[in-house]
């Protein structure tokens, strides 16, 4: 299988290591795995016998590459160019339009190219879009990285609850909320400090609002509520209260009472995005920058998946949707022929 | 819908299938009874019992039916099922107005108050409601909350 990667900033880096600490797994399921093509915003690299993985990664500009460097060239000039199998879409993360990533999906499915992204963007924008879009074109559309990082949610619910009506989701969806709360509730700080905190460690971003205002965890339950609930949910259907006005005291307050204040997200009748009261003895109590999901179904009941939702452990999610798609396809499917 | 009876019964053999059959034709189920024979009272046997009615009108006639037999009741009641609820409140508001919800059957049994004097007052209220009130209270609370300028934070 020929394999593009949009993208060359952080995931898009740890992905294409991943790939080469990775390559006799990868090879097993599908030995003629190649990486043909790595994109970012300034060009492309494109070399149809399959980019070195080595060499790639020890350069730090895709155009110091030894002469598949194409200067100005767009990704969407690389996809239908290359005519290659599959598209991991690794650019950042844009939730108003979704673009560039949008485009690049769109584009990528409408030629028969499967799509596995770690890129919320699109997928709060033009859900319902790319799945009739990728089942129209018979390609496997795959995000897991994109809700609580390496937490396999989706894979969970597409693999092991097929049978099963799930009622309500709930979750702590955004690390950076829950390692300042966790900060306020053990060390009893003030929410300044603890966010002061989680930025000097690069926790958060200089303009927090992305996670303290509880976007980035709204984002999710769009997502969450349209690919396992099937409810055809835009971003500002999601009711959103942040963390920014809750107080010591409050933390405080609650934890006299075996309670810990988390920014939960729910989907049942409603969406939102709130900080909630959660029992101590509750599985998705979890503390620092875990994230949780608590499942409930009509059959399993209930369920909790705990794991870590941002920085390199997210490669573990975009990997394993690539092995998915290897082994769904790329036994019956050969590889298309390369353009020249 | 449960209702909690008590029938005071005359003494004498055959008395407790006489009253249930009344409780079993109007389409009740019964969920607990305790008939406690060894302590009568002035000649009657007191008997507690907890009853799944369809509807209201399914406990009055089988109440009505009782009568007829002679049978004395000493309470009929709806049993309301609640739920406890912990809440905090976060700002400055009128507490009074928050107490008056317009949510019928709220109890408030717990109340805690942090900072009451700054800005970022902070309110624990630990309420009991009709469980099939649950939604309601919530909602009503959100809107007042929301009015205030103040942030709740319920419970999961």
């Amino acid at each position: 299988m020929n394999v593009l990667v949009a993208g060359f900033g952080f995931i898009g880096r740890d992905l294409i290591k991943t790939f080469h600490s990775k390559s006799t797994l990868i090879k097993e399921i599908d030995k003629d795995f190649k990486v043909i093509g790595v994109s970012n915003s300034r060009g492309y690299l494109y070399k149809r016998e399959g980019l070195n993985l080595e060499k790639l990664l020890s350069i730090s500009e895709l155009s110091k590459y030894p002469k598949s460097y194409q200067p100005r060239g767009s990704t969407t000039e690389l996809i239908e160019k290359s005519n290659a199998d599959l598209l991991v879409e690794a650019t950042p993360t844009n939730i108003k339009d979704g673009e560039p990533g949008l485009t690049f999906m769109r584009r990528a499915l409408s030629n028969g190219m499967h799509v596995v992204t770690p890129n919320k963007g699109p997928l709060v924008v033009a859900f319902s879009e790319l799945e009739t879009l990728a089942k129209k074109n018979d390609c496997e559309f795959l995000y897991e990285a994109t809700v609580a990082g390496a937490v396999p949610i989706f894979s969970l619910v597409r693999e092991c609850l097929r049978g099963d009506r799930i009622q309500r989701i709930s979750g702590i969806l955004n690390g950076t909320t829950n390692y300042i709360l966790s900060k306020m509730y053990f060390e009893e700080t003030s929410f300044e400090l603890a966010l002061k905190e989680a930025q000097e460690r690069g926790i958060t971003e200089r303009d927090p609002s992305y996670d303290v205002d509880g976007i980035d965890a709204a984002c999710k339950v769009t997502i969450l509520a349209n690919a396992i609930m099937k409810r055809e949910v835009k971003f500002d259907d999601v009711e959103r209260v942040g963390i920014r006005g809750v107080t010591q005291e409050a933390v405080s307050l609650a934890k006299k009472s075996n309670y810990a204040v988390k920014l939960i997200g729910t989907i049942d009748k409603g969406f939102e995005v709130a900080p909630k009261l959660v029992p101590v003895s509750h599985p998705l109590c979890v503390h620092g920058t875990l994230n949780a999901v608590h499942l409930e179904t009509d059959l399993a009941r209930e369920l909790t998946l705990v794991g870590y939702g941002a920085g390199k452990e997210t490669v573990s999610a975009v990997l394993n949707d690539v092995l998915t798609v290897l082994r769904g396809r790329g036994k019956d499917r050969p590889s298309k022929p390369t353009r020249i | 819908m449960k209702f909690d009876l008590t029938l005071a019964l005359v003494d004498r053999p055959g008395q407790l299938v006489r009253a249930l059959e009344p409780i079993a034709k109007n389409g009740g189920n019964i969920i607990s009874i305790i008939h406690e024979r060894e302590k009568p009272v002035e000649g009657y046997v007191p008997v507690s019992l907890v009853v799944d009615f369809p509807s209201k009108q399914n406990l009055k006639r089988t109440v009505s039916d009782l009568k007829s037999l002679g049978v004395s009741i000493v309470k009929s009641e709806e049993v309301v099922e609640t739920t406890r609820l912990t809440l905090i409140l976060i700002g400055r508001m009128d507490l009074k107005r928050l107490i008056e919800t317009r949510v019928e059957n709220v109890r408030i049994i717990g109340f805690e108050v942090s900072a009451p004097a700054s800005k970022e007052a902070c309110v624990k209220l630990e309420l009991e409601i009709p469980t099939d009130l649950v939604d309601e209270a919530l909602d009503e609370l959100r809107k007042v909350s929301k009015e205030e300028n103040a942030i709740l934070i319920s419970s999961i």
